[in-house]
């Protein structure tokens, strides 16, 4: 029954359109809709789940003879088609489609498929599949109303249909309509005053490129991009700690604010980091797909999960530029469009060579300030000497001395400053002596091969290695050292931190641990088949990420425990020593094999380290000294260079007590050093590492199959010959001239924000599956246009308010509530919900609360606390923030995924877990629980209701002010009367309870509240 | 014909459009429903996405009460006896079992742990359950306890979700709101898809209740253990009934003359739904108010009026089901026993045993448990293996363990008294009648007269379902 009522009205809506003709069905529009929805899951693309042999959605597979030896089609003779006969049978073993798929086959359907084979079964080319082209422009009987190419294309329509135009929507609903549309912010009675006194003809226009140089145009256009780029400010799953990823957020705001061309915009988004000459800004483009979810629960493995972010990037690609539904190929080839499951996998293969970094952007103010401090920590550093404090006994000497000198008429206190210098040269020489005895001479060890489970490993001219490519949960490094003739008693391993890695280091963990840290569970000494046995093992430093401190250090790496090791936590950005001392020199004529286990819940092999070997026979210990400080110490100061011996010395009045106070300056100022601002980027994968794709079965991560290398849908145009397939390929592809999807899916969606619902309805599928366009001339027009254009969303924009069709009113007369309930002819304006955003700032700005700050980290404004706080796995304190940041437009409030933001989500705002090409907007009582007690509104209401108070005139006068501020209107007479009614009402009874100034305020509070939560307050008509 | 009724013969007449163009915002049986006597009570009192639906076929189950165990409970303390492990205590099982399982946090050689509790047989069906679960082996008898449960997930926040949703990513429709989809809801002041929690935080967070693509009014409305029990059912200080009911009225009175101008349905259902509105502010407390409630029934369940406890949430889910809510998830997180698996059962138990047992007893007494399906359960099992980790502090506790796990039923539909599938010896793999999550959630449609197969819904290009393209009825299972 459901099925054959769903037909039933999928039919009469698009027959509605267009008078069909019953004999001869239109196939886009008639006859694949059926075949699609009811037979292609067994008679289509997909040749492993295709039955009988027989495929319907190529007319040579129709025409061809099945497995049962019988054609499905003969053109021009039902009679004999054995798909006729089987859609019309009874029997349950012949019928299709079979009883068994619990699929009910309108007869009406039936019939059209009949007629269709009788008019000889002719297949065309799906519509979105074949580029736009502008059809010439229909001219009109009536051209008056017309006011530009659009209104000619849907007012043919109208004339063609015998139906009217509504006429303009009246000013103050025009302008209403246009400052919610161009800048999600209501009109103040200011605007309307300055709209409604303009007589120019242009007045409207005037407004509208107002409107469109605002920035607040770029927020009120970023919100609807950021649904598409499932933005948030944390990670999702479990944890869902918190990210920084903003400065995308703001960038989508600037880009659209500056008209960026759709083509740039999203090129950059995609492949910015590939561009020729890339600056930093199209790396922070990139952060579009660096919004996938990131699932940091403990234990999980990281190459699956970042196996479904790069499947949510396809799928995301695939709604937001082509609109296809490519996911549904991720399992298996597409059941209704031609995408096959490897197109799939060869459009992933664009994708899957990018690695995921944290992008440090720089900033000339940022490296300036750092740079001042740098300089005043080095004129500090130059005075310690100076500043040098001896010690009591020292000082009280030099004292003496400089008394001896007063008594011996001695004019200056030079003696004692000599005698002063002579001191701390005494401590210099007794700690360089101590040091020197400490300090080993370490040579580098660069290894001759290396191999990993996993990652890639390059040797750095310093003799370090640093680590780059995928990391799993258990990863193993083995490093070959060759031959040596003098044995070694020791091995130094130092952890040292590169910018390449999370939190510069020295570690690769990235989820669940802290970023940056490292775990080494076990390290092993071979030489030949010996293992060598380790006599002590010692630290610099040593803190665990997650878990007890107990067995954390480097003497846990040779315990044979894995679950115990050596982290550096704390110390991220920082080098840190340890250091293995053999129990008897070792003979390396069989070389050295260093075998490395890093094991955890958690990823987190080291990032960069280097080793040295000695055959220094004294104890070793891991010393803090750097490498060149220890290479220094341990020549005899005859043999320093001098910048050796300066190190030597700087290194003394940097560790010496005496100095300490001295020091803190510069301590204070090194904490001071201002940071660069991080955020998420995608960034190529290195051409000597790429990332091989395959093929998965079943889309299973743990089902790798054959490898496949990057390409698109043969149904599409191909990649332009000898150009690269990677991410930049692929963007510039979308926007090839001869791209039948692009253009239409980009205009398609503009279309939709002014008008309630697309010219296709299905924003997110133009694929057999989605709906045909209620009208495809002017589509494809926009379409041929918006690419002609130079991509300019702006000037799109204003074709769209600039029209007479977007002009209309939204009223429903009777007449065209009966003839077209849905107005697919857009014979009338639309009238709308607001989105979550917009109801909350449009409250704000009439209560005069807003602040129009932007950019910059996610707010908090004020909520219940318990909505991130319980029953939430990762609780989160929400600390509502102080000043304007209360009161800022809602695009910029904090994105917590697993616990959102309640009043967005109430009203439908998205959670950023997945693209949303189209918010399905509700209607719902906890919508009204919202707007009536809510914090935010509560407080909208009262600083509106003090706004009325202090506007000059009488009751009458502050209720039309009311009104305009809120509704953009004047009340009715009728409206004037129910107000004050109320009001006087709210006086009377708060007058029993409260003095009068308070019952004053409190009842044009009371006033305000109401007027907020009218249904108008929230819609734009 | 007054203008509003006559908007919302448009407007039913335009729904019905929308579903056939393609994506249907509203479920059709609705619209079929009540699309022959359009009048003013039912768009007063209903919303139109949630007027009660034809099911299927007749489903026993009118409500579902869905106690789920987050953290995953371990089935060889609670469900699954299985001696042979304490005969294979510290040895590693052989790698041909363990295949090539992925685990989070052990190494797939790990020694196996014995059972820490000890199992007896319990009323007339002799089930056997573990002496941890004196309350709920006095209900065996109602009980179905399925041994052979199986997911695809390893971890909790994909787990949980899959539990939920039939997909382990976020952003499809959970159960609750496909029930609610299918069906519609019974209750005219309460939220049709209520979500209530205890323990400590959940894994899968807001996606386990989430309505994914489905328009939000399908989403499960939490129920909070502090202050307002639903967000903002209070009205602000210093407004009084009264004064809400003349805020309303106002507004209410606008809201109709924008009708009379514009002839939008859309502003009907706003009318309905500040009603509604109104009536929750009054509803919501008087659920919570357990004054009414006989003192045995509280020493029943084993809790407090005033406490927010397991207990409490599953007295006020029974409270619901009398109010005619639909589909009612009780988080309990707490289970995941990475260590001290013996003591992290006995905690956990004495928070749920006892009200888990109380709710079927009390919904059976009032004649409720034939149309209250009870499901009791977690996202995953427990590994057979023991888990330590000296860094993590972690000793004698259980991993997850995906291939293997227990859940019981009871009521609506479901036959009692009945233990369904089995584990092998080492209670590592199903053996016999397996039942995957998709068939479990299978089962749960059709309780309520739900065919998983029918109930769809059009997203992007297709319909998509709970239990996506796999999932069939556990036909032992029902009654």
């Amino acid at each position: 029954m459901r099925h054959a009522i769903f037909f039933f009205i999928f039919f009469s809506a698009r027959l509605g359109l267009s008078a069909a003709d019953e004999a001869n069905p239109d196939f886009n529009r008639d006859v694949r809709p059926i075949l699609s929805q009811y037979c292609f899951k067994c008679h289509g693309m997909d040749d492993k789940s295709r039955k009988a042999n027989l495929r319907l959605d190529t007319r040579e597979g129709a025409l061809s003879i099945a497995k049962s030896g019988e054609k499905a089609v003969v053109p021009g003779h039902p009679e004999t088609s054995a798909l006729v006969r089987r859609l019309f049978s009874e029997d349950s073993d012949e019928k299709m489609p079979p009883p068994s798929t619990k699929v009910r086959f309108p007869k009406s359907a039936a019939t059209v498929l009949e007629n269709w084979v009788r008019a000889g079964a002719p297949y065309a080319p799906h519509w979105a599949f074949t580029p736009p082209i502008k059809a010439p422009v229909p001219s009109l009987k009536n051209p008056e109303r017309a006011r530009n190419v659009v209104d000619q294309f849907v007012f043919a329509r109208l004339e063609h249909e015998g139906l009217q135009p509504s006429l303009e929507a009246e000013k103050p609903t025009l302008l209403r309509r246009l400052y919610l549309d161009l800048t999600g912010l209501p009109p103040t009675p200011k605007d309307l005053d300055a709209f409604m006194s303009d007589a120019s003809p242009a007045a409207y226009e005037t407004v509208v490129d107002t409107l469109l140089a605002s920035p607040r145009y770029g927020e009120r256009w970023a919100r609807r991009w950021l649904d598409l780029a499932r933005y948030a400010d944390t990670n999702g799953y479990e944890k869902d700690r918190q990210r920084t990823i903003w400065p995308y957020r703001d960038w989508v705001v600037n880009a659209l604010n500056s008209d960026m061309p759709f083509d740039q915009f999203s090129i950059r988004q995609l492949a910015g980091d590939l561009l020729p000459n890339a600056t930093d800004v199209d790396r922070i483009a990139t952060g579009f797909h660096r919004n996938t979810m990131l699932n940091e629960e403990g234990g999980i493995d990281p190459l699956e999960f970042r196996y479904h972010a790069v499947a949510d990037r396809i799928g995301t690609t695939g709604t937001v530029w082509l609109g296809l539904t490519v996911a549904c190929a991720q399992c298996h080839t597409h059941k209704y469009d031609p995408i096959l499951h490897t197109d799939y996998y060869r459009m992933m293969a664009f994708f899957n060579n990018a690695d995921e970094p944290d992008f440090t952007i720089p900033s000339a103010e940022t490296t300036q300030k750092r740079t001042e401090i740098q300089r005043k920590i080095e004129a500090l550093q130059a005075r310690l000497p100076e500043r040098f404090e001896l010690q009591k006994d020292a000082k009280d000497d030099a004292k003496d001395d400089a008394k001896d000198d007063a008594k011996n008429g001695a004019s200056t206190h030079e003696p004692a400053q000599q005698k002063r210098q002579q001191l701390i040269e005494e401590l210099f020489h007794a700690w360089e002596k101590a040091e020197a005895q400490k300090a080993v001479r370490w040579e580098t060890a660069r290894p001759q091969s290396w191999q990993t489970n996993m990652a890639k490993l390059d040797l750095l001219p310093d003799g370090s290695l640093l680590a780059s490519g995928d990391v799993t949960k258990s990863d193993t490094y083995t490093l070959r050292f060759k031959q040596s003739a003098e044995p070694i008693t020791g091995l130094r391993l130092e952890v040292l931190p590169d910018d390449s890695l999370p939190a510069e280091g020295p570690g690769r963990a990235y989820y669940e641990g802290p970023k940056g840290d490292f775990f080494l569970s076990e390290i092993k000494f071979k030489s030949g088949a010996v293992a060598l046995k380790v006599a002590k093992v010692t630290d610099t430093y040593s803190k665990g990420g997650i878990g007890g401190s107990s067995k954390i250090g480097a003497a846990f790496t040779i315990d044979g425990e894995p679950a115990t090791g050596w982290a550096t936590n704390g110390a991220q950005g920082k080098p840190n020593v340890a250091v293995y001392q053999f129990e008897s020199p070792v003979s390396l004529e069989n070389g050295l094999q260093v075998d490395m286990l890093f094991e955890r819940h958690y990823a987190c092999p080291l990032g960069r380290f280097r080793i040295s070997f000695t055959k220094d026979t004294k104890p070793l210990e891991a010393r803090w000294n750097s490498p060149a400080l220890e290479e220094a110490l341990a020549k005899p100061p005859l043999e320093r260079s001098a910048s050796e011996t300066a190190l030597v010395r700087n290194s003394f009045f940097e560790t010496t007590p005496e100095t300490a106070n001295a020091r803190k300056e510069i301590e204070t100022l090194r904490a001071s050093l201002p940071r660069f601002q991080p955020t998420m980027v995608l960034q190529e994968r290195p051409p000597d590492n790429p990332r091989q794709t395959h093929l998965h079965n079943r889309g299973e991560f743990t089902q790798p199959k054959e490898k496949v290398e990057p390409g698109v849908p043969s149904f599409l145009p191909p990649l332009p010959a000898g150009s690269k397939s990677d991410r930049l390929a692929f963007a510039r592809w979308l926007f090839s001239p001869e791209h039948p999807l692009t253009s239409r899916v980009a205009v398609n969606r503009e279309w939709q924000a002014f008008f309630g619902r697309g010219l296709v309805r299905t924003l997110e599928d133009f694929g057999y599956q989605g709906d045909t366009p209620i009208h495809q001339e002017l589509l494809d027009w926009l379409a041929v246009e918006f690419r002609s254009n130079g991509w300019s969303v702006k000037k799109l924009h204003r074709l769209l308010v600039t029209s007479a069709t977007y002009r209309q009113s939204a009223a429903v007369t009777p007449a065209l509530a009966e003839r077209d309930p849905q107005n697919l002819r857009l014979a009338r304006g639309a009238r709308f919900r607001l989105d979550a955003e917009m109801i909350r700032d449009s409250a704000l700005q009439a209560a005069g609360l807003l602040s129009l700050k932007m950019g910059g980290p996610g707010v908090y404004p004020s909520q219940n606390p318990l909505i991130t706080k319980e029953g939430t796995y990762g609780a989160f304190e929400w600390k509502p923030s102080s000043g304007e940041d209360r009161y800022r437009r809602t695009l910029y409030t904090f994105i917590k995924r697993t616990a959102p933001f309640a009043m967005t989500g109430t009203f439908d705002a998205p959670t950023g877990e997945s693209c949303v090409a189209r918010r399905d907007p509700s209607n719902s009582p906890l919508q009204a629980l919202t707007l009536l007690n809510d914090v935010i509104f509560q407080e909208a209401a009262q600083a509106l209701g003090k706004k009325c108070e202090a506007y000059q005139g009488d009751d009458l006068a502050r209720i039309g002010f009311l009104f305009r501020t809120v509704l953009t209107r004047e009340p009715t007479q009728e409206e004037t009367t129910l107000l004050a009614n109320f009001l006087n009402q709210q006086r009377a009874t708060l007058a029993e309870k409260t003095p009068f100034a308070a019952a004053q305020s409190a009842s044009w509070t009371a006033l305000s509240r109401a007027v907020l939560n009218l249904d108008e307050a929230i819609t734009k008509n | 014909m007054t203008p509003l009724q006559k908007a919302l013969q448009t407007g039913r007449r335009q729904f019905f459009a929308d579903c056939g163009v393609g994506v249907g915002k509203i479920a059709l049986a609705s619209l079929l429903t009540n699309a022959c006597s359009p009048n003013l009570s039912a768009a007063d009192t209903e919303e139109r996405g949630l007027r009660p639906k034809a099911s299927h076929y007749p489903g026993k189950a009118k409500a579902v009460i869905q106690l789920f165990m987050a953290g995953a409970p371990s089935q060889l303390e609670l469900f699954d006896p299985k001696p042979e492990l304490a005969k294979l205590e510290g040895k590693p099982l052989p790698p041909s079992v363990i295949g090539g399982q992925r685990y989070a946090f052990i190494r797939s050689d790990a020694a196996v742990l014995g059972p820490q509790f000890a199992f007896g047989k319990h009323g007339q069906s002799g089930m056997e359950l573990s002496e941890m679960l004196p309350h709920t082996s006095s209900i065996v008898d109602d009980i179905a306890l399925v041994r052979s449960c199986k997911t695809d997930q390893f971890n909790h926040a994909p787990a949980q979700i899959f539990m939920n949703t039939g997909f382990s990513q976020p952003g499809r429709p959970s159960i609750g709101s496909w029930a609610t989809y299918g069906l519609g809801t019974e209750a005219r002041d309460l939220p049709s898809f209520v979500v209530m929690s205890t323990g400590s935080g959940i894994s899968g967070g807001a996606a386990c209740w989430s309505s994914g693509f489905m328009p939000s009014l399908y989403t499960g409305t939490r129920f909070r253990n502090q202050g307002d029990p639903i967000l903002n059912v209070t009205s602000p200080e210093g407004i009084d009934h009264v004064q809400q009911r003349e805020t309303l009225n106002l507004i209410r009175t606008l809201n109709q003359h924008r009708l009379q101008i514009e002839g939008d349905p859309e502003i009907a259902t706003r009318i309905a739904n500040y009603e509604m509105a109104f009536r929750l502010q009054s509803s919501a407390p008087e659920l919570m108010d357990l004054k009414s409630e006989s003192s045995e029934t509280l020493a029943l369940y084993g809790c407090e009026a005033e406490k927010a406890s397991f207990a409490r949430a599953c007295l006020l889910a029974r409270r619901m089901v009398e109010r005619g809510v639909r589909f009612i998830t009780i988080y309990h997180e707490g289970w995941d026993a990475h260590s001290n698996v013996s003591g992290n059962v006995k905690n956990n138990c004495k928070q749920t045993d006892q009200a888990s047992a109380a709710l079927v007893k009390d919904l059976k007494q009032r004649g409720m448990l034939d149309s209250t399906l009870v499901v009791w359960g977690g996202e995953f099992g427990r590994t057979p293996m023991v888990e330590t980790n000296p860094l993590l502090g972690r000793a004698l506790g259980r991993d997850h363990h995906p291939q293997a796990f227990s859940m019981w039923l009871a009521g609506g539909g479901i036959k009692g008294g009945q233990t369904y599938g089995a584990t092998d010896e080492m209670g590592f793999h199903v053996v016999e009648n397996e039942v995957h999550v998709h068939d479990l959630q299978a089962t749960l449609l059709h309780c309520l007269g739900l065919d998983h197969e029918r109930l769809t819904y059009r997203y992007a290009g297709r319909d998509f379902r709970l239990t996506d393209v796999h999932g069939k009825v556990v036909k032992a299972l029902l009654s």
